[in-house]
């Protein structure tokens, strides 16, 4: 990780919702701890429901509450570096206007029903540039066509006065991605931008993305749950499990020593080029809701191993850093122990170590 | 060949992209889908023709010569002597429209606040400036040339104004249809086709005014309840059964029986009461638009609340609401034809409610054409906007929708 002081810290973040009725709320995000450095991109992956979407929600403060409540936690802003954090949450809601779309955007993951469809493409980053930024109206048409050009949209000009539907999905996502950055952001929250698209679009739309972060020195919240995107773009990872955070660690780590067993059902159930299975592993709960995690999970749903180890999930348990900046869910007791690494982790790593081999 | 033909080597490759489709927003497609269907047009023709006859009323129908010139070779035009303030309005703002209409370069909404501030400028000076006189003589001019004192005039189409009551004419009352009154007199011997003319003003104006305060407080409301929901829809659904269950001709009557008769008042009160429509499907269609990604992307770029409402969400969901308005223009004319029917509506301006309540004159006896045009027109009115409703709706029914909005 980065010397420089984190631009985003998510402190302790919990989000919950209304459950059924007579029943309690169910936790969409637990204690979740995350945290972007300048340049950097952080990955959040997890299955439906996981509370990723949720999370980044938070930092923009879109989750509607009621029904929503944020229960507890911190999300301190920096934008910049000599002056001091600011936490999101209490922000009121007329500086929480000036942080989004301005300091913070955000792109969706549908590119199709993500743009108005009454107005036109310039109409819609007009009125962003016009808010954010003190310009006039002429200025405002050069950035937007500036914004255009830069996402490699041929004939910006033309563009400007063409209506979403005129355009293919790609060419949309690209709008999109030239709104949130016509008034250059430094931190892009990006939930599941390239889902929606066909693999060549997106492998275009993701290294777009890259070319961007790179000249406009922002750093990428990027939520997927598409591995190959993630061990392609992200500096560091963070997969999440209902609604917690269970590992957490930079990219190159994670797909070498995976240490929780989720992380490491995850990426057994991944294809590879070139080898022949009858049945892909699975991860078995599916869609769990986040009440559901099991205070000894349930290991051997997941990676199928004979010998379930305790102690990675449930109430008690902890991100505690194993090992240098590699960050495992795990309960207290292992640190209590005073032990660096929590039970099993050893024989995870033997195990990893041989599927690695 | 020359050089001019050669295109330099910084040319963006535009002309290589294939020929665009007409960029047509959501509403220009819809409105061209509406008016291409034939209900439509025969809905809107009618309109036309209704609101021709309010604008150009006193140039249509006027007991004042346009323009004439008396035996002393006085040159006037008593016609524009007379015009009342609101006449001069609607006059002025023909060629006002006219204009804003062919600007196709100014934008719509830019054009309609142009509209909207020299509406407001003239009224203001008309009412300022425009100054009647008080004793309107309807027989003057007519008894003038019968005295020989007018060497020349030129009148309207229809020689009589509607408050005209042929004083000199005693023997014209109850005149059936003929060549001098096309379609006949009144039991006090004003002209039916000129108080005709003059009614389809309270028509159109009752249903464009009531309809449009319905609107405006049904729009806002639902719009409110549909985005907050929560605890304000609940509150604001309890309001709108509230109201819902207030009946409308019933308040009227009896806002009528304890206040003076006032054309404002009688718009107000179908207003007031009949926005409960409008707010639910306002409401209904903004809880749909509320999670949709486009309306989440305007909240993260951190647009103010009123312009996610206003600018984003509603003309998203206003189509059904615009389909339940032209129903309601029709409704409140039908609600104000009844009053006037029922003898409670305006006292001096003519309406066509009125005019059918005296096809059983105080005489007794039934008078046909007192019956017929009266409530032909109301009939063709209601029904031109039924005709423009109908088509709406289908035109944003993706079932019967002809082509694409664009």
């Amino acid at each position: 990780m980065s010397d420089a002081e984190p631009i985003l810290t998510i402190e302790d973040l919990a989000v919950s919702f209304p459950g059924p009725p007579g029943q309690r709320r169910t936790q969409a995000v637990d204690r979740v701890n995350l945290s972007i450095y300048p340049k950097q991109t952080l990955a959040v992956v997890g299955e439906s429901g996981s509370g990723k979407s949720v999370s980044a929600m938070s930092i923009l403060r879109l989750i509607p509450c009621p029904p929503g409540r944020i229960d507890s936690g911190r999300i301190l802003w920096k934008p910049d570096p000599r002056s001091p954090a600011d936490d999101l949450l209490r922000f009121t809601d007329k500086q929480m206007r000036s942080v989004r779309g301005n300091q913070i955007a955000m792109i969706f993951q549908e590119p199709m029903t993500s743009l108005n469809p009454v107005y036109t493409v310039g109409e819609q980053i007009l009125e962003a540039v016009l808010l954010h930024q003190q310009v006039t109206r002429a200025d405002a048409v050069v950035i937007a066509e500036r914004a255009l050009k830069d996402v490699g949209i041929a004939d910006p000009a033309g563009r400007l006065k063409e209506y979403p539907h005129q355009l293919s999905g790609g060419m949309r996502q690209r709008v999109m991605i030239a709104m949130a950055l016509a008034c250059e952001p430094r931190l892009l929250l990006a939930d599941e931008p390239t889902t929606a698209l066909d693999v060549t679009i997106q492998a275009q739309i993701l290294e777009l993305l890259r070319k961007l972060q790179h000249n406009k020195n922002m750093s990428i919240l990027l939520i997927t749950h598409d591995l190959g995107v993630v061990a392609e773009n992200a500096d560091v990872v963070a997969v999440m499990y209902a609604g917690r955070v269970v590992e957490y660690a930079d990219v190159q780590t994670l797909f070498t020593r995976p240490l929780h067993p989720y992380t490491r059902g995850l990426l057994r159930s991944m294809p590879v080029l070139g080898q022949n299975v009858d049945r892909l592993d699975t991860v078995m709960d599916g869609a769990t809701i986040p009440d559901d995690f099991p205070a000894g999970y349930k290991v051997a749903a997941h990676i199928e191993d004979a010998n379930p180890p305790d102690g990675y999930g449930g109430p008690n348990a902890y991100l505690y850093e194993v090992e240098p900046s590699h960050w495992v869910l795990c309960e207290a007791d292992a640190a209590k122990r005073g032990m660096k690494t929590p039970p099993h982790v050893d024989v995870i790593r033997r195990a990893a170590d041989a599927v690695a081999s | 060949m020359s050089s001019a033909a050669i295109p330099p080597e910084d040319t963006p490759p535009v002309a290589a992209r294939p020929p665009h489709r007409p960029r047509r927003s959501y509403f220009a497609g819809l409105m061209y889908d509406t008016f291409g269907r034939t209900g439509a047009i025969v809905g809107l023709a009618w309109v036309g023709v209704i609101a021709f006859c309010a604008v150009f009323a006193p140039l249509l129908a006027n007991s004042h010569p346009i323009l004439m010139r008396t035996a002393d070779g006085q040159l006037s035009s008593p016609l524009l002597r007379y015009l009342t303030p609101a006449d001069v309005t609607l006059l002025a703002m023909v060629p006002v429209t006219v204009v804003l209409l062919l600007l196709r370069r100014v934008g719509a909404g830019k054009r309609i606040l142009i509209f909207l501030a020299t509406l407001a400028a003239v009224i203001i000076l008309s009412v300022l400036f425009v100054r009647p006189p008080l004793t309107v003589v309807y027989d003057q001019y007519r008894q003038m040339d019968q005295r020989g004192e007018i060497a020349w005039a030129i009148y309207t189409p229809i020689p009589y104004s509607a408050s005209d009551r042929l004083q000199d004419q005693p023997a014209k009352r109850l005149v059936a249809p003929s060549r001098e009154h096309l379609l006949g007199t009144e039991d006090n011997r004003a002209d039916v086709l000129s108080r005709m003319i003059h009614a389809s003003r309270v028509a159109l104006a009752v249903g464009f005014i009531a309809t449009g305060i319905a609107l405006i407080i049904g729009v806002i409301l639902g719009g409110l309840m549909g985005y907050f929901s929560g605890i304000v829809d609940l509150l604001g659904m309890r309001l709108v059964e509230i109201f819902e269950a207030i009946p409308q001709l019933y308040l009227l009557l009896t806002f009528v029986a304890f206040f003076p008769r006032n054309l404002y008042i009688i718009m107000a009160i179908i207003g007031v009461t009949g926005w409960t429509g409008y707010t639910r499907f306002t409401r209904a269609e903004f809880l749909k638009l509320r999670q949709q990604d486009f309306v989440q992307a305007a909240k993260a770029s951190g647009l103010p609340l009123w312009s996610i409402l206003f600018r984003h969400m509603l003309p998203n969901g206003v189509a059904p609401v615009l389909v339940t308005a032209s129903f309601g223009v029709a409704s409140a004319i039908l609600a104000e034809a009844t009053l006037s029917f029922l003898g409670l509506g305006l006292v001096d301006e003519p309406s066509w409610g009125q005019m059918l309540n005296q096809a059983v004159g105080s005489s007794g006896g039934f008078t046909w054409w007192m019956a017929i045009f009266p409530g032909g027109a109301i009939f063709l009115t209601v029904f031109a906007y039924n005709l423009i409703g109908e088509a709406l709706r289908d035109a944003i029914d993706p079932h019967t929708r002809k082509a694409p909005a664009a």
